[in-house]
C-alpha cells in the first residue's frame, strides 16, 4: 500500500492508514503458526484490522489473546493489501499492559540485556542454575519461566570487551586494520546474544569483514529493543531506540552497519521508524545491512573475497520468520552455495515456535513446540549436519526441538575462510 | 367487518411512529403501528445520527434549539443505550466563519446551550483529529451520537412489551370511514398483496416525508417537502467527538463519529418524491472534502459507501427552501382543520426531538378518545431492566460504545466480525415476524455494515435463513443476494482504494467460489425478489417492493 | 541484486511463470508481495465455464470452448497468450502438482462440474482428488454434511438449493450436521482450527462413526467442508473416505479457504525447495527504462529500496485487488511505468449497477503486445523485456466465465516462454 495524496482529495490513491485496506481475505490467518496450532487464537486478522477499528474509542481497547500472537511478523508477509497487522497488535498489547501492568515475568524477559548482563557477570552461577533443575522449578513457579526450555549459556568475557582487548593490535588473517588501506568501514551492531551468549559469532564476523578488507568499528549500543516490544513495553523499546539511533546517526557518513541477528536488523532497519516512531530512525534504517546481505552485496560488485577452503558438510536452511519480513531473499544460501563442499537445503516449513521470548513462557512452551513441530519433524527426516538459521533463538528451538546442530550461517563461511 | 380492531392505528415505523406506538401503549391505549417498509427504513434510519445539542439551529432556528436541547437531555435519561456522549466540537475554518461566532455565541446562550470555548492548542491536544484550519473552536458536551437504528427498535420493543404490535411491510391503501369519522385503515401487505383491515378509533399519520401521501387517501393536504440529504460513510470514527462547522449550516459541516465508523453529512436537495434519492458524485466529493477542512483524516479514510436520505420539513407556507427552512414540527389536528375527526398528522422535526413530538400528537388524539392519563414517556427508560440492554444489540455493555470483550468472551462466534455481531444477537430477529429481508437483519444487528459491506456474513445469514427461518434454498440465496445488491448500491458511488478492492474479494467469494451469479439466472422466476416470508403460521410471504429503494445507510 | 528474470506475483500466473522458467534451466527470483487476496478462488483451477456473461450451460470442454473464444475475441487475453500457452502450461501445473506431492484430476479435456456452497453446480477444470468425488454428472444420491457450531458451510441451503437444480429427482440430495468432538458449538472455530483436528486419525474415526450413524443406506456420497487436513489432503480425505464407507468430497468454504491455503502453501514451498529463491515482504514498484529496456525494479524492503536487476521481468501482478495497480478516485495507475491505465470522471462509472454483472473495472489493466509487454497507447512495448502475466492485462476478468485459473497458467506460462526469449 502506498500513500500518494497529491493535493487534493480528488488524486487520493490511496488510504492513509493501511489498517483500513484490510479486504477480509483471511489469507493471514492461514499463515498464522499460532492459529495453525491452536483454537484458542482468534488469528491476526481480528485482533488486527478488525479490532483495531474500535480501538479508536476511548473506552475500547480489545486486548484480549493479544499475547497469543508470537510477533512473527508472518501475516504481515503474506498480506496482499500490505496491512501492518503486527504494529496494530503490538500497540493494543502495550496499551492495555500500560492499563492493567504486566507481570514480573514479562517486565524481566523485556529487560534483556540487563538479565544477560546480571547473567553475564555471574556467568558460572546463572549457567549452573539455569541447568539446575530445582532452580529450574522454582523460576517457574516465581517468574513464569517454563522449566523445561533451555536457556542460553552465559559467557563472563562479552564481546564488547572482547572487542575493545583485541581492537589496538591488528589481528592476524585480515587484511583490515593496520593492513591495507581500505574503502568500507563497517559499524557493527552486534546485539545482545552476541555479547553475553555467543562471542564467537561476533569474533567471526569481525573476521570475515576484516577477510574482506573491512574496517570494523563497533559503536556503544543498547538491546535492539525487541524483547521489550514484544514484552508489551514499547516505553522501554523506544528509550533502547531513541539511545540507538543517536548513536548510529553519529557514525561517520559511509559507514555502513551490520547486524548478524535477523530480529536485531529488523528493528533497527524497520520498526524503530515505523512502530515505534523514533525520529532519525530512518536514515539509521537505511544504512542497516544483514551480515549475509552486506556480504552478497560485495559480491556482486566483485569485492568478496572468494578464496575459501572446501567444506564439506550437509546442512539445512531455515528462514527465520523475521528474516522474510526484511524483503531481501536468502542472501545466505547464495553466499554459502559459494563455497566448495557445502550441500545446502532449505526446509521451508515455517516458524519454529520460540519467537525469542514467546516459548520461553510456561503458558507458551507446549503451543510453541506444536508450532515447531513441523519444523522438527522435517529436520528429522532429512537428517543433517547442521541447521542454519540466522537468528539465535530459532537455532535453540531447532537444537531443542529437533535435536539438531544448529549454527549462523556466518560460522560455516567462517570455516570456509578458516576461522572455524 | 375489520379483519382485526385496535385503539390507534400509527402509519409510519420511523423515530416518530415507534415514539407514537410506545406512548400510546404507555397511556393504555391499544394500538397497531403499520410500517410499509421496515422499522428505519426511511428518514430515521438514513439521518446521519447527530444527537443535536442544538448548537446547531440555535441562530436560526431557535425554537428547534431549545426543543433539542431539552429533549437531548431526556433522551439521556431514558434511552441512553442509544446515545455515545461523544461530546461534540464547533469549529470554525475560516474568516468567513469567524463572522458566525458571536451569533454563535448568543444563540447558545439564549437556548440554554451549554458551550465553551477552548485554544486552538488545547482542542488539538484533545482531539488531534481537527484540521489545521481550525480557527476557533466551541466544546459542546450535549452533542452526542444517537444510533436510529436501536432508538426505533428500543421504543417499539418497549410498546410491545406492553402490549402494542407492529407490522412491517404494510402499506396503508385506504381508510374506513363513517361519516366524517376514520373508522380503520385498508392494509396490504408488500410482500404477499395480502388485503387486510384494521378497525381502530383514531389513526396517527407519522409518515413524515410520506404524510402527504397518506393524508391524500381521505382527500386531505399535508405539505411536507421532501428534501434529500446525501451522507459518506467512512470505515473508522475519524474523531472521538462530532465535529460541526461553525457557521451558518450548509452542505458537509458535519462529521459524526457512530459506533465503529464516521458519518459525512450532509447535502439539502429539494426532491420531488421522498423515494426519489439519486446520488451524485459532486455531492459525494463535496463531503469529503468539505469534511477534510474541519478533520484530518476524512479525505484519506477509507470511504465504505455513501447513502442519501429525505428529511420531511413540513411547508409552513413561508417560501423558505430546503435548509432555510424550519426545522420544528407541527401537529395537524385534521378534525379541526378539514372536519376528519380520528386523524391526526405529526410532520416536521427531526429524530431529537421524536419524542416530543410524539407526546404533542399523542396527548391530541389521546384528549380526543378521552384517556386522561398523561404522558410517561419522558420518565421511563425504554429498557426498563438493564438486563434488557443485550436484547437488541450485541454490544457487550453500554450499546454504542463497544467495549472489550472480556477474556473468556473473547473466543465467541461471530455472525459478523467487522461489527462484533455473534450468533445470539442475530437469532432472536429470525423469530420476528416483523423481520422480512435480510437487510432488516442488519438494521436491528449491525451486521454487513462493516468495511467488507456484508461479503463474509451474508453467506452466514442465508445458512440461518435456511436452519433458523426454515426458508428453502433459493429464497435465502435471493435473499442474501439482495443484501449484497443492497450494500452494493452504496459502494459504487465510493469506488476506488480499498472499497474497489474489496468487490474483487466480494465477486471472487461469491461469483467465483460460489457461483452465485449462475445461481441467480437458474432461479430467477422462483423466488421473489427482494423478500423472504415470515416465520411460517404468520401466514404471508410473495411480493415486490415496488419503491426504488436508495441506498441505505 | 542481480538476476537472470524475475518474477513479480503472489498468484498462480506468477508461480506457473516461476516454474516455467525453473523447467527451462533458467533461474528466476520470485518476488511475492504476500499471498493474493483471491487464494480461496483457487480451490480449483478453473479454465472455462461459461462460454459467456449470459451462458447458464456449462462449458463441457473447456480446451474446445477457449477455442472457440479465441476465434470469437481475438483481443481476449486467451487470444493473445495463444492456445498453445493454456496447452501447456495446463501441462506443466498437472505435472507440477504431482512432483510436489498432490493428487489432482481433470484435463482440458473435459469439465467436472461441482456443487459449491451455495449447491450451484460449478464447472471447474482441475480439481483436487478431494473434491472429485462430488462430479455433478455421475448419478449418486449427495448428502451435505454440516458440523454443528460452524457456519462457514451451511449444509441444508446446498442441499436445497442443488435439489431443485440437479434433477436428480426426491431425495437425491439432503443435508446432515453432526457435531465434532471437542468442539463446542458456541465456541468460536474456523476452518483451520477443523483442518488441524482432521489430520488427527482417531478425531477423524470419531467423525466418520458419528457421520456413519446418520446415513443407514449405502451409494451414497458425502459433501463436506474442506477441511480434511491443512497439508496433507489426499492422505487424510481417503482414509476419512474409507472410515465413512462412502465417497467423500471437500466443498469450499467461507474463508479462511484451507484449499487455497494447501496449494499455494505447498507450490510455494516445493519451488524454493527446488532451488528457486523468493523474496517474501517485498512489494515491488518503479521500472527504470533507458533504451527501449527495462533496467531495473525496485522492491520496498526493510529499510530501503532494493534495487533488482534482472535481464527479464513478468509482472504476474494481480490487479488492484493485491495493490498492485492503484485506483486512486478518478485514475488507475501502474507502480512500475507510472502510466494512467484508466480514467473516470465519476467512480460509479466503473461499475455496473448490479453487483452481479460485468464490472467495468475489472477489466483495468495494461494493454499488451501480441508478446503480452505492456504498451503505450499506439501499442508500442514501454519495455522490451517486461511481460505481464495474470490480472494485470487489460479486458482479464475471469469471474463471468469462471476462468481464473486458466487465464492464469496460459498468460503466465506464455509470459516466461517470451522472458525467456528478451
Amino acid at each position: 500500500m502506498i500513500t500518494e495524496e497529491i493535493g487534493t482529495f480528488s488524486d487520493t490513491v490511496e488510504e492513509a492508514a493501511p489498517v483500513e485496506a484490510c479486504t477480509k481475505c483471511t489469507a493471514c490467518n492461514t499463515v498464522c503458526p499460532v492459529a495453525r496450532s491452536t483454537e484458542i487464537f482468534r488469528g491476526p486478522k481480528f485482533l488486527g484490522p478488525e479490532s483495531e477499528r474500535y480501538r479508536s474509542q476511548p473506552e475500547a481497547a480489545v486486548t484480549a489473546g493479544l499475547d497469543l500472537c508470537s510477533g512473527c511478523k508472518l501475516c504481515e508477509v503474506t498480506c496482499p493489501s500490505q496491512v501492518t497487522i503486527q504494529e496494530y497488535i503490538r500497540r493494543a498489547q502495550n496499551k492495555g499492559a500500560e492499563e492493567k501492568g504486566r507481570t514480573l515475568r514479562d517486565w524481566v524477559l523485556g529487560h534483556t540485556r540487563l538479565l544477560s548482563r546480571f547473567g553475564s557477570m555471574t556467568a558460572p552461577l546463572a549457567n549452573f542454575g539455569n541447568r539446575n533443575p530445582l532452580v529450574r522449578l522454582v523460576m517457574e513457579r516465581v517468574l513464569g519461566i517454563h522449566h523445561k526450555r533451555p536457556l542460553p549459556r552465559y559467557q563472563w568475557l562479552t564481546f564488547e570487551r572482547w572487542f575493545k582487548r583485541n581492537s589496538l593490535s591488528p589481528r592476524g588473517g585480515g587484511s583490515g586494520r593496520g593492513g591495507l588501506a581500505t574503502h568500507r568501514t563497517v559499524a557493527y551492531f552486534y546485539g545482545c546474544w552476541v555479547n553475553y551468549n555467543d562471542r564467537r559469532l561476533g569474533e567471526q564476523v569481525v573476521a570475515i569483514l576484516e577477510r574482506n578488507g573491512i574496517d570494523v568499528i563497533v559503536p556503544k549500543q543498547q538491546c535492539c529493543g525487541i524483547p521489550a516490544v514484544v514484552n508489551a513495553n514499547m516505553d522501554l523499546a523506544r528509550k533502547y531506540g531513541v539511545e540507538n539511533v543517536r548513536r548510529l546517526n553519529g557514525l561517520p557518513p559511509g559507514v555502513d552497519i551490520i547486524a548478524s541477528s535477523t530480529s536485531c536488523g529488523l528493528m533497527l532497519k524497520h520498526d524503530y521508524s515505523h512502530l515505534l516512531d523514533i525520529p532519525g530512525a530512518e536514515q539509521v534504517g537505511a544504512r542497516v545491512y544483514d551480515i549475509c546481505e552486506y556480504l552478497w552485496m560485495l559480491h556482486e560488485a566483485g569485492e568478496l573475497n572468494l578464496d575459501f577452503q572446501p567444506v564439506t558438510t550437509r546442512l539445512l536452511y531455515h528462514a527465520p520468520c523475521h528474516l522474510k519480513s526484511h524483503g531481501i531473499g536468502y542472501p545466505a544460501m547464495r553466499l554459502l552455495r559459494l563455497i566448495p563442499g557445502v550441500q545446502l537445503e532449505e526446509v521451508d516449513e515455517g516458524c519454529c515456535g520460540i519467537s525469542g521470548t514467546f516459548g520461553v513462557k510456561v503458558e507458551k512452551y507446549d503451543l510453541s513446540m506444536t508450532i515447531g513441530s513441523r519444523l522438527f519433524a522435517a529436520v528429522k527426516a532429512a537428517g543433517s549436519d547442521a541447521v542454519l538459521a540466522d537468528c539465535e533463538t530459532c537455532r535453540m528451538q531447532v537444537e531443542h526441538g529437533a535435536g539438531a546442530q544448529s549454527a549462523h550461517p556466518i560460522d560455516i563461511l567462517a570455516r570456509a575462510y578458516g576461522h572455524g | 367487518m375489520p379483519d382485526t380492531t385496535t385503539g390507534v392505528v400509527v402509519i409510519g415505523g420511523g423515530s416518530t411512529g415507534a415514539g407514537v406506538l410506545r406512548d400510546l401503549s404507555m397511556r393504555g391505549i391499544d394500538a397497531v403501528l403499520v410500517e410499509k417498509g421496515d422499522l428505519a427504513s426511511g428518514t430515521t434510519g438514513r439521518s446521519h445520527g447527530l444527537l443535536h445539542s442544538g448548537g446547531r439551529y440555535c441562530v436560526n432556528d431557535l425554537a428547534a434549539a431549545i426543543e433539542c436541547v431539552e429533549e437531548g437531555r431526556i433522551l439521556r435519561r431514558i434511552a441512553r443505550t442509544t446515545i455515545e456522549d461523544t461530546g461534540g466540537y464547533f469549529v470554525s475554518v475560516s474568516e468567513e466563519d469567524e463572522a458566525w461566532v458571536p451569533r454563535f455565541v448568543e444563540g447558545c446562550g439564549k437556548a440554554g446551550i451549554s458551550c465553551e470555548r477552548i485554544s486552538v492548542e488545547e482542542a488539538r491536544r484533545r482531539e488531534p483529529a481537527l484540521s489545521k484550519q481550525v480557527r476557533t473552536v466551541f466544546w459542546i458536551p450535549e452533542d452526542g451520537h444517537l444510533d436510529p437504528f436501536y432508538l426505533v427498535m428500543g421504543n417499539v420493543e418497549s410498546a410491545r412489551r406492553r402490549g402494542a404490535q407492529v407490522r412491517t411491510y404494510t402499506e396503508v391503501t385506504g381508510f374506513n370511514r363513517d361519516g366524517n369519522r376514520v373508522t380503520g385503515v385498508l392494509t396490504r401487505d408488500t410482500m404477499t398483496g395480502e388485503e387486510t383491515t384494521i378497525g381502530c378509533k383514531a389513526v396517527i399519520n407519522a409518515t413524515g416525508a410520506w404524510a402527504g401521501f397518506v393524508a391524500k387517501l381521505l382527500d386531505v393536504e399535508v405539505k411536507v417537502v421532501p428534501v434529500k440529504g446525501v451522507m459518506v460513510v467512512l470505515s473508522h470514527r475519524v474523531a472521538h467527538a462530532t465535529i460541526n462547522r461553525c457557521h451558518k449550516p450548509g452542505d458537509g459541516d458535519i462529521i459524526v463519529p457512530a459506533l465503529s465508523v464516521a458519518i459525512l453529512g450532509t447535502t439539502a436537495v429539494r426532491v420531488p418524491h421522498p423515494e426519489v434519492l439519486p446520488i451524485e458524485w459532486e455531492e459525494v466529493r463535496h463531503m469529503i472534502e468539505e469534511g477534510s477542512l474541519m478533520a484530518d483524516g476524512v479525505s484519506t479514510a477509507r470511504a465504505m459507501r455513501a447513502y442519501a436520505g429525505v428529511r420531511p420539513l413540513y411547508d409552513l407556507g413561508a417560501e423558505a427552501e430546503g435548509r432555510e427552512m424550519s426545522r420544528n414540527f407541527a401537529v395537524i389536528d385534521h378534525e379541526q382543520r378539514d372536519g376528519i375527526a380520528g386523524f391526526a398528522s405529526i410532520v416536521g422535526g427531526k429524530v431529537t426531538t421524536y419524542r416530543l413530538m410524539a407526546e404533542r400528537v399523542t396527548d391530541l388524539v389521546a384528549r380526543r378518545l378521552g384517556v386522561t392519563m398523561p404522558c410517561a414517556t419522558a420518565g421511563v427508560p425504554l429498557n426498563d431492566r438493564d438486563d434488557e440492554l443485550d436484547q437488541l444489540r450485541h454490544r457487550p455493555a453500554q450499546v454504542g460504545v463497544p467495549k472489550p470483550h472480556g477474556d473468556e468472551l473473547a473466543l465467541q462466534p461471530l455472525v459478523c466480525e467487522c461489527e462484533l455481531v455473534r450468533p445470539q444477537d442475530v437469532a432472536p430477529w429470525f423469530e420476528d415476524p416483523a423481520v422480512r429481508t435480510l437487510e432488516d437483519i442488519r438494521r436491528r444487528t449491525r451486521t454487513g455494515m462493516g468495511p467488507c459491506q456484508a461479503a463474509v456474513c451474508s453467506y452466514r445469514l442465508a445458512g440461518r435463513l435456511v436452519t433458523d427461518r426454515h426458508q428453502d434454498g433459493p429464497a435465502a440465496t435471493r435473499a442474501m443476494a439482495d443484501l449484497l445488491e443492497t450494500r452494493w448500491r452504496g459502494v459504487r458511488h465510493v469506488f476506488w482504494g480499498s472499497q474497489l478492492r474489496q468487490a474483487q474479494v466480494t465477486a471472487g467469494l461469491h461469483l467465483e467460489l460460489f457461483n452465485l451469479d449462475r445461481q441467480l439466472m437458474l432461479e430467477k422466476s422462483t423466488a421473489p425478489a427482494g423478500h423472504f416470508p415470515p416465520p411460517q403460521g404468520e401466514g404471508q410471504g410473495g411480493g415486490v417492493e415496488k419503491a426504488e429503494v436508495a441506498s441505505q445507510r | 541484486m542481480r538476476a537472470d528474470i524475475a518474477v513479480v506475483g503472489s498468484g498462480l500466473a506468477a508461480l506457473v511463470a516461476t516454474r516455467t522458467l525453473q523447467q527451462a534451466g533458467r533461474n528466476p527470483v520470485l518476488i511475492w508481495p504476500g499471498l493474493t487476496s483471491l487464494y480461496f478462488t483457487y480451490a480449483t483451477v478453473d479454465v472455462l465455464g461459461y462460454s459467456d456473461l449470459t451462458a447458464t450451460q456449462p462449458v463441457e470442454q473447456p480446451e474446445a470452448g477457449v477455442a472457440q473464444l479465441i476465434a470469437d475475441h481475438p483481443d481476449h487475453p486467451y487470444a493473445v497468450a495463444g492456445l498453445d500457452a493454456l496447452r501447456s502450461g495446463t501441462t506443466l501445473l498437472i505435472e507440477w502438482l504431482r512432483a510436489a506431492g498432490f493428487s489432482w484430476q481433470g484435463s482440458l479435456a473435459h469439465n467436472l462440474l461441482l456443487p459449491t456452497a451455495i449447491g450451484t453446480p460449478k464447472p471447474s477444470c482441475l480439481v483436487p482428488d478431494s473434491m472429485a468425488p462430488g462430479d455433478l454428472r455421475r448419478d449418486e444420491p449427495i448428502v451435505f454434511c454440516g458440523f454443528h457450531g460452524y457456519e462457514d458451510f451451511v449444509p441444508e441451503l446446498a442441499a436445497s438449493n442443488l435439489s431443485r437444480s440437479w434433477g436428480r429427482g426426491e431425495g437425491s440430495v439432503r443435508a446432515i450436521r453432526v457435531s465434532l468432538p471437542g468442539f463446542d458449538a458456541s465456541r468460536l472455530f474456523t476452518s483451520i482450527d477443523l483442518a488441524r483436528s482432521f489430520e488427527d486419525k482417531a478425531f477423524r474415526q470419531e467423525v466418520a462413526s458419528r457421520i456413519r450413524r446418520e446415513i443407514s443406506v449405502d451409494g451414497h456420497r458425502l459433501g463436506v467442508p474442506a477441511v480434511l487436513g491443512l497439508t496433507h489432503d489426499s492422505d487424510i480425505h481417503s482414509s476419512f473416505a474409507t472410515q465413512v464407507g462412502h465417497p467423500v468430497f471437500e466443498i469450499p468454504t467461507l474463508p479462511p479457504s484451507v484449499l487455497g491455503l494447501r496449494l499455494f502453501d505447498r507450490l510455494r514451498k516445493h519451488i524454493q525447495e527446488s532451488g528457486v529463491e523468493m523474496i517474501w515482504a517485498a512489494p515491488a514498484h518503479e521500472a527504470e527504462v533507458s533504451d527501449g529496456r527495462c533496467r531495473r525494479i525496485f522492491l520496498k524492503s526493510a529499510g530501503r529500496e532494493q534495487p533488482i536487476d534482472a535481464r527479464a521481468y513478468v509482472l504476474a501482478i494481480e490487479d488492484t485487488v493485491d495493490g498492485a495497480l492503484r485506483a486512486g478516485v478518478h485514475t488507475v495507475v501502474d507502480p512500475f511505468f507510472r502510466q494512467s491505465l484508466a480514467h473516470h470522471a465519476v467512480p460509479t462509472e466503473r461499475t455496473d449497477e448490479s453487483l452481479f454483472k460485468p464490472q467495468p473495472f475489472a477489466s483495468i489493466g495494461y494493454p499488451v503486445t501480441d508478446r503480452l509487454q505492456p504498451s503505450d497507447d499506439a501499442g508500442r512495448p514501454l519495455a522490451g523485456n517486461v511481460f505481464v502475466a495474470g490480472g494485470a492485462i487489460a479486458g482479464y476478468d475471469p469471474v463471468g466465465t469462471k476462468s481464473r485459473g486458466g487465464l492464469a497458467i496460459a498468460t503466465g506460462y506464455r509470459a516466461a516462454k517470451e522472458a525467456m526469449a528478451a
